[in-house]
């Protein structure tokens, strides 16, 4: 037995000296968490928020990073996660925090507390992150009070604040300029903001169709959101839509509705295709394309799509729940068909590759 | 069901010959069983009913759900010490614990539920817990077991006025105050009282930085009853109080500093009756109006807030028929209720329920005696299912008993479930539970004891989820989802001791193991802990008393699966306190008493990232005259 571990050993340290001669210009690994997919997990009255990671090769991974490098928990809801060269900054809505961790060893450097309320998305433009802030209201009372909350990222202290319309939720940074989606917070909103980042000037309001969610930019640097419309319990039903914004001309482009009672929920960008879910169900179209496909490519579930992302032609599905551990599905898009489950975090909402 | 009649007949028949020899024990035994109200008590002889009387209720002042916590088979999750606190009996919820407000059932039409926080101790005059379904008398939500309060009017010969004035001051900047004073003549009788309650409630957390930020509350109480015999026939009641509660909700860890909600609640109940009594036959009519409100404010700082009301107006009429030669009784309840429901998101609805029941009460022998309970409910929201109940209590032999309880009862959708907008599901149907229970005891003056073997098998339980309705995607609907089935067992103590010449020894402890499961999975419930236990000691000499209590708590899973990651670990959390009467006679009892609460610091949670507070400390003065 010994023996076989001596050679076992040999032949691993063999193998690490031939790895490490033929990639001399590689650099060491910088922590546990790189290399690998990082599930962000809303919480529950079940439980906290927490963050799993799963290498990329999808044969190991690991639940409660930050809990078991820090000792410690996140609180709920973990709302979203932004990154910068080697941070990550962790947004748990309820907290009013943003954790500041290591991203690839999940080390917690620090935390904002103060100056946030109901931080929901965050975007890093140089040394400065910008948080979309829903300020007070409850559900289905909205107050006019919201904002962008600008952070000094070496100081870790809410520098400024950008007062915005009502319901700010995801932000996204091109060439100078901030895009806001203004999704409505407690109730519903139709606006895109423009943010110029040189004095943090609101520099448009574009209006949109109701409740603008997701956003990404197109090979070509035009921005898609996707549009939800209201709900039909709302009173007040509204078309979803797919809108295109040029972003010279900050004018919108094109946009695609959807029919009648079809909400839109989840939007993911790769390689110039959009991929989108209705229910728990995918579609996929080309960015340029003129019109909205009219059969999905897979149903990622039977339970609950809450989280999609998309790369190597690999989609990766949350199947959520807030009562007990979730899941992430993994479907080959070549052949659309399912080819991996793994555990995800309780209330398993986000996806980012690390 | 049919073997346990069978065997409980045959143990029956065959113990006949040693039962007989003992009626002077039993008629004294009586003496004690006649705890709670006349009613309750009637009803509840194949039932474990537990009275909470002043002695032990002056050892929790500080707050309802620490008295009975120590003191009663119940669970409570509290949302940190002086948060948010809710019931739960035998491994039920808050919705399947039924609050019962002299007689009458105050869980609230939105949320089915009574918070706890908006109770306050020491003005009600009778505490009584009843574990085990209740429908047939209480109506929804009395599944797992039912809390009374009563007001309790004594009529006396001679003239009689007692005033009650007590005060505690505890850590944390809270105080606990009230006042109250009771009248009784041969033909009236009154009770008024006030209490005041506030606290900065900012305990630190033990093991940590934080303290409970943005806990505050401050409430007050009004309570005021009285009665007149206008004949010897006739007696009229009449019960009133109101609560005006202000809090604030604290924040959980990692940044408790975060929370910033208030919440304000008002509530407002009056209840008239009228009893006639002749020879067999007794007649109440009661009418009586609840109003409930609260607003919450996300931010305390800010004017906007949501809210909810409701109004309930209700009438019943009992009427008890005494069959003097067999020595039973037959009482018919015929109930209306109309209620209104509204919230900031729900625009008015109205219930209208009525119900018809029949209790068939039949001592037999002298120590065996049966009942036999049916309900049908009338609703308008949708067709509750007929509720029965049968009981029987039997006295073998000696001090020792035997009880046997079946039923079904029920739990209705609450206005949030029905029509929250967006959410709610008009098709909900009401919770259904039938449940068993057997139980064997002995009771002396000295010693009591209660072990029963329960089980409760739920169905059409109303859940939450998310894709309730396949044709709302991605909403949180209310659907009739889970079946579960708890077994467990449920013991309570009482041991008196008196040691040496003068010291008085008084054990109390009860014990609830519960196996809670949905039917359809091999895990745990989830938020339900396997063994509760809690034990109160003390010992008195002449003046002095000094007391010890002790809780545990098992851990709990918060995730359907079980995952050893959501866990809220077990706990045991001890108390202790001195009382030392600095007057005691027949005109004037004055007592001061000092309590140490978490000798141990003991760092624990009972919901998860809210830790409770460390040692703190109690000084109680209590003057009766």
């Amino acid at each position: 037995m010994k023996r076989i571990n001596l050679i076992f050993n040999a032949l691993m340290l063999s193998c690490i000296i031939f790895l490490s001669s033929c990639n001399d210009d590689d650099q060491l690994p910088r922590g546990d968490y790189e290399n690998g997919i990082l599930i962000a997990g809303e919480g529950s009255g079940a439980g906290t928020g927490s963050i799993s990671f799963v290498a990329d090769d999808l044969r190991s991974g690991e639940d409660r990073i930050f809990n078991t490098v820090n000792g410690e928990d996140l609180g709920t809801f973990l709302q979203s996660v932004a990154f910068d060269d080697n941070q990550a900054y962790i947004i748990v809505d309820n907290q009013n925090t943003i954790t500041v961790v290591n991203r690839f060893t999940f080390e917690k450097l620090g935390e904002i507390t103060i100056g946030l309320q109901v931080p929901r998305f965050m975007v890093v433009v140089d040394n400065k992150g910008y948080v979309t802030n829903w300020g007070s209201g409850s559900f289905g009372n909205n107050v006019d009070d919201d904002f962008i909350a600008v952070v000094d990222l070496t100081t870790l202290q809410v520098t400024s604040t950008i007062n915005v319309e009502v319901g700010p939720e995801q932000i996204v940074y091109q060439n100078g300029r901030l895009f806001v989606s203004h999704k409505g917070g407690y109730g519903s909103n139709n606006k895109i903001t423009v943010i110029d980042t040189s004095d943090d000037s609101i520099e448009r309001v574009i209006e949109v169709k109701d409740k603008p969610d997701e956003m990404a930019f197109t090979s070509s640097g035009d921005l898609v959101v996707l549009v939800g419309g209201n709900e039909s319990w709302t009173g007040n039903e509204t078309l979803g839509s797919i809108m295109v914004i040029n972003t010279n001309t900050l004018n919108v482009e094109s946009e695609l509705d959807f029919a009648s009672g079809v909400h839109p929920g989840l939007m993911y960008l790769d390689d110039n295709m959009i991929y989108y879910t209705i229910g728990n169900d995918v579609f996929s179209m080309s960015a340029n394309s003129n019109s909205i496909p009219t059969t999905s490519l897979l149903t990622a579930t039977d339970g609950f799509l809450y989280g999609m992302a998309v790369r190597n032609s690999q989609l990766y599905a949350l199947n959520v729940s807030f009562t007990d551990i979730s899941e992430m599905i993994v479907f080959d898009l070549n052949t659309n068909t399912q080819i991996q489950t793994i555990d995800a975090p309780l209330g398993a909402a986000k996806i980012y590759f690390n | 069901m049919k073997n346990l009649i069978f065997v409980l007949l045959y143990i029956w028949i065959t113990s006949v010959s040693y039962s007989q020899q003992n009626d002077s024990i039993y008629y004294r035994l009586d003496q004690i069983v006649i705890q709670a109200n006349k009613r309750l008590s009637k009803t509840s002889k194949a039932y474990k009913l537990l009275k909470l009387n002043d002695s032990v209720i002056v050892n929790n002042l500080e707050s309802f759900t620490s008295l009975l916590r120590f003191n009663s088979p119940i669970y409570f999750r509290e949302f940190g010490q002086g948060g948010t606190s809710s019931p739960s009996f035998r491994g039920t919820s808050a919705s399947n614990t039924a609050v019962i407000w002299n007689g009458i059932n105050i869980n609230s039409i939105n949320n089915g539920q009574t918070s706890f926080n908006s109770l306050t101790v020491g003005l009600y005059d009778e505490l009584d817990v009843r574990s085990g379904g209740g429908s047939i008398e209480f109506g929804s939500g009395a599944i797992g077991g039912t809390i009374h309060l009563n007001d309790v009017l004594d009529f006396l010969e001679k003239n009689k006025l007692k005033h009650l004035i007590n005060t505690t001051f505890s850590s944390f900047s809270t105080i606990n105050t009230l006042y109250k004073v009771k009248y009784s003549s041969s033909n009236y009788a009154l009770n008024f009282g006030v209490s005041y309650n506030r606290s900065e409630n900012n305990y630190p957390f033990v093991n940590s930085e934080f303290r409970n930020t943005n806990g505050a509350y401050e409430n007050y109480l009004i309570d005021f009853s009285n009665g007149y015999k206008l004949t010897d026939n006739f007696l009229l009641q009449f019960y009133t109080t109101y609560y005006h509660g202000d809090r604030l909700f604290s924040g959980e860890l990692p940044n408790p500093t975060a929370a910033n909600d208030k919440y304000i609640d008002i509530n407002q109940r009056n209840l008239l009756s009228l009893r006639y009594s002749l020879k067999n036959l007794k007649i109440e009519t009661r009418l009586a109006y609840l109003y409930d409100e609260y607003c919450f404010f996300d931010d305390k700082e800010s004017d906007v807030f949501s809210f909810g009301r409701s109004d309930r107006f209700f009438s019943d009429a009992t009427i008890d028929y005494t069959f003097k030669k067999i020595n039973a009784t037959l009482t018919s309840n015929t109930r209306w209720e109309r209620v209104k429901g509204e919230t900031d998101r729900i625009e008015y609805q109205f219930r209208t329920e009525v119900s018809q029941s029949f209790i068939f009460d039949h001592k037999i022998a002298y120590n065996f005696s049966y009942d036999i309970k049916i309900r049908e409910d009338y609703n308008s929201d949708f067709n509750v299912p007929l509720s029965y109940a049968v009981g029987l209590k039997w006295k073998p032999f000696r001090s020792f008993f035997i009880r046997a309880n079946n039923s079904k009862n029920y739990r209705v959708p609450t206005f949030n479930d029905l029509f929250w907008p967006g959410q709610g599901n008009p098709n909900l149907i009401p919770e259904t539970s039938h449940q068993g229970e057997l139980g064997i005891g002995f009771s002396t003056k000295n010693l009591f004891i209660d072990l029963a073997y329960f089980i409760i098998d739920a169905k059409n339980r109303i859940v939450w989820t998310p894709n309730g309705d396949p044709n709302r995607p991605g909403v949180w609907t209310p659907i009739n989802l889970s079946k579960s089935l708890n077994q467990g067992i449920e013991l309570s103590a009482n041991i008196k001791y008196n040691a040496f010449k003068n010291f008085k020894t008084n054990l109390l402890l009860n014990y609830v193991y519960v196996n809670a499961k949905n039917t359809d999975r091999e895990e745990l419930l989830p938020f339900v802990p396997k063994h509760i236990a809690n034990v109160n000691f003390s010992v008195s000499r002449s003046r002095w008393s000094l007391f010890y209590q002790q809780l545990f708590n098992d851990k709990i899973f918060t995730t359907e699966s079980n995952s050893p990651n959501f866990i809220v670990d077990s706990f045991f959390v001890s108390n202790i306190g001195i009382n030392y009467k600095l007057l005691q006679n027949k005109k004037q009892n004055l007592g001061i008493g000092i309590k140490v609460n978490n000798l141990l610091n003991t760092d624990y949670e009972i919901v998860q990232n809210r830790p409770m507070p460390g040692v703190n400390y109690n000084l109680n003065i209590n003057y009766k005259f």
